[in-house]
């Protein structure tokens, strides 16, 4: 049997109440999702995260609201990211933007240094920066930095909030004072809904307009998963908790094999291995990780935290060899 | 006492300055006729400066192949065999022959990928090495990527080893353009891998690598500026903006261009110089090497300190394609002159696509 460390889910599948819950959605699947539930989702979300319910709009994947702001938002701008990071660019988007400008985070910390960013925005800018990154795990902004930056009336800031669960780092409470801040937020990892792909934006006034009538096509399985998850979170920090603890665990056994281990603030390990046969060996024995030589550096990988047993079997593979 | 050779080939790097791709055979003798000075000295006496290990005792190669430069240091040290006026690579290989037969259990050695070669050819896998490196073509990763790191890996020292490659390009088809690494052998190097410099590329040039050359030169084309020199350095993609520019540049060599003319070819010090001296705006185009990030000091020597002085850091363009650009850690320098390579350090933006540009730190 396969296991899958390579693409950051969440090992622990959800309970009975929340697949019964998408069951029942699967049983109107042949009707539109209805305005009530949406509205009943967005409570939920609202109160999840403390903000007004017209300032949050839904979507299957967060990919497909990151798409829309950059190509919305990214004409007759500079569009800034880091590198690495996997956000998509659409060809035309960067048609319309003035030039898109990517900054290095490097070995052995990946620290974005701030006055060099706060250099960067001196014309009109979108700047989207996943917080904690991928692949790295690590927190690139916090909340000085990000004031500093909202400040600039030139800059839109759009973070990217995926692993919100794991880091505990968010910019929610700035999104009523700053309307050039965007966050875009999942259910995929920490809810373990990736299946279900739930994702959801947190906006500031200037965005708003935009999205007013932005479609909200949800399935109704996604729908009432999603409701049932928000209603009982308690399973959901149950299990961030017992990931993480899994995390420090693992690292601390790859550290005794002599991997040079990057900590984060996520639930994937960033490391890196000498062994340029590392990821092939793992494939041999039915692990999969993610091997980032193909699009990055040599000799890194990205390990997601699995279950304690599937954890103990990369750890014994990597052991024996 | 740890039994260890030094070997030195004194020639090695001096093609670098005037322009020659090598030193290999009857090119050496080209060398001198234009000028060049032997940079290795420098590059030894540097490493020797900081090792602070007291338990080596060195079988050194005679004269200017190791004796003449240990001799200022405190080193207990012993001359193997003899040389003449003039050496050459069976010197090398030789001398490393007659250390072997004295005992010992690691090479320091200061060249090129030539060197390199040389080495791989008496010892292959007997013993570990240090290679520091002093040559024009840097390809083998067998090599520290300076003389501080070097002399870091010989002072921690440990006994884990590992094998590196022994890579070299065959330098008549480099002078004609050709770029083609080979792999010779291995290597046993200490293990030491953050500071081994990366194993260099040949950026193969395949349909989609194309078209981000292209791009990046559409972006330089339209962004030239007016009454400027344009120096463009080695390179591939520089091949591909010297097309768009209208004119076809030497692959490997430094081309200059001026209105959309060539006006020098395969340019030497001297000859970047002379032109310096001409021309009020000038702009360096280079691309890194790929794999270890280098940008001066490795394949484009010419670029002396010197002339990127005069040129000045505003007035360098570095352009890479994204995929080579998301694979270095950093950009790298190591020109042989520490004021030069402290002001190119710190942050450096490289085109990597029409419009696109990602901010890199140079070390």
């Amino acid at each position: 049997m396969t296991i899958n460390l390579h693409t950051n889910e969440n090992p622990y599948i959800p309970g009975n109440d929340i697949q019964k819950a998408a069951q029942k959605g699967l049983g109107k699947i042949n009707r539109y999702s209805e305005l009530k539930d949406l509205i009943e989702l967005k409570e939920l979300l609202g109160k999840y995260n403390n903000v007004p319910i017209d300032r949050i709009v839904l979507s299957h994947g967060s990919d497909l609201l990151i798409r829309e702001i950059i190509n919305i938002f990214s004409k007759d701008r500079k569009i800034i990211m880091v590198s690495p990071s996997f956000f998509p660019v659409a060809k035309y988007a960067l048609n319309q933007a003035r030039k898109l400008t990517r900054i290095q985070i490097s070995t052995p910390d990946f620290k974005l240094d701030p006055y060099l960013l706060l250099n960067e925005l001196n014309e009109p800018t979108l700047l989207i920066i996943d917080n904690p990154n991928n692949p790295t795990g690590k927190i690139l902004m916090d909340d000085s930095l990000a004031e500093k930056i909202l400040q600039n009336k030139n800059t839109l800031l759009l973070a990217d909030e995926a692993y919100y669960e794991f880091s505990g780092q968010t910019f929610a409470s700035m999104i009523t004072k700053y309307s050039n801040l965007a966050i875009t937020r999942t259910m995929d990892k920490a809810f373990s809904l990736a299946g279900l792909r739930l994702g959801y934006l947190l906006m500031g006034d200037y965005y708003k307009e935009h999205f007013s009538n932005f479609p909200t096509n949800l399935s109704t399985p996604t729908l009432f998963a999603a409701i049932e998850a928000l209603k009982k979170p308690e399973y959901m920090t149950a299990n961030v908790d017992k990931i993480l603890n899994e995390k420090i665990r693992v690292e601390k056994e790859l550290l005794k094999t002599g991997i040079e281990v990057f900590s984060g603030s996520t639930n994937f390990i960033l490391i890196k291995s000498k062994n340029s046969d590392f990821a092939r060996k793992l494939m041999d024995s039915g692990i999969l990780i993610k091997d980032l030589s193909d699009e990055w550096l040599g000799g890194f990988y990205r390990i997601s935290i699995g279950l304690p047993d599937e954890n103990d079997a990369l750890l014994s593979i990597i052991n024996n060899n | 006492m740890k039994k260890t050779g030094l070997i030195v080939n004194p020639i090695a790097g001096m093609g670098g300055s005037v322009g020659l791709k090598g030193t290999d055979g009857e090119i050496y003798k080209k060398s001198i006729e234009l000028g060049a000075k032997p940079t290795t000295p420098q590059r030894i006496e540097e490493t020797l400066n900081l090792v602070n290990r007291k338990d080596l005792y060195f079988f050194v190669a005679p004269g200017k192949m190791g004796e003449d430069y240990i001799r200022k240091f405190d080193f207990e040290y012993e001359v193997v065999s003899k040389i003449n006026e003039e050496t050459n690579a069976d010197d090398t290989k030789r001398i490393i022959r007659d250390m072997l037969e004295k005992g010992i259990e690691l090479l320091i050695f200061v060249g090129g990928d030539g060197t390199a070669r040389d080495v791989y050819d008496i010892l292959g896998l007997t013993i570990p090495v240090v290679g520091i490196p002093s040559g024009v073509k840097m390809f083998s990763p067998v090599f520290a990527l300076s003389t501080f790191s070097a002399a870091e890996i010989i002072n921690n020292e440990t006994e884990l080893l590992i094998e590196k490659e022994v890579l070299d390009i065959d330098e008549d088809a480099f002078r004609k353009g050709k770029l083609a690494a080979k792999l010779y052998g291995y290597l046993k190097v200490p293990k030491n891998l953050s500071l081994l410099q990366g194993k260099k590329e040949p950026s193969n040039v395949t349909k989609p690598e194309k078209i981000s050359k292209e791009e990046i030169a559409q972006y330089i084309f339209e962004n030239l500026e007016k009454d400027t020199l344009y120096i463009l350095g080695p390179g591939t993609t520089l091949a591909t903006i010297a097309e768009k520019m209208g004119v076809e540049k030497t692959l490997l060599g430094i081309d200059a261009i001026f209105k959309g003319q060539l006006i020098g070819t395969d340019l030497n010090e001297k000859g970047l110089l002379g032109l310096i001296k001409k021309y009020d705006k000038i702009k360096i185009i280079v691309t890194p090497i790929g794999g270890n990030g280098f940008i001066f000091g490795r394949a484009s020597k010419q670029f002396t300190p010197e002339v990127l002085k005069l040129i000045g850091k505003e007035n360098i363009v570095v352009v890479a394609t994204e995929d080579k650009t998301s694979r270095l850690e950093c950009l790298r320098v190591d020109t042989g002159d520490a004021e030069t390579d402290n002001n190119l350090k710190g942050h450096c933006k490289v085109i990597t696509g029409y419009k696109t540009e990602t901010i890199i730190e140079v070390k």
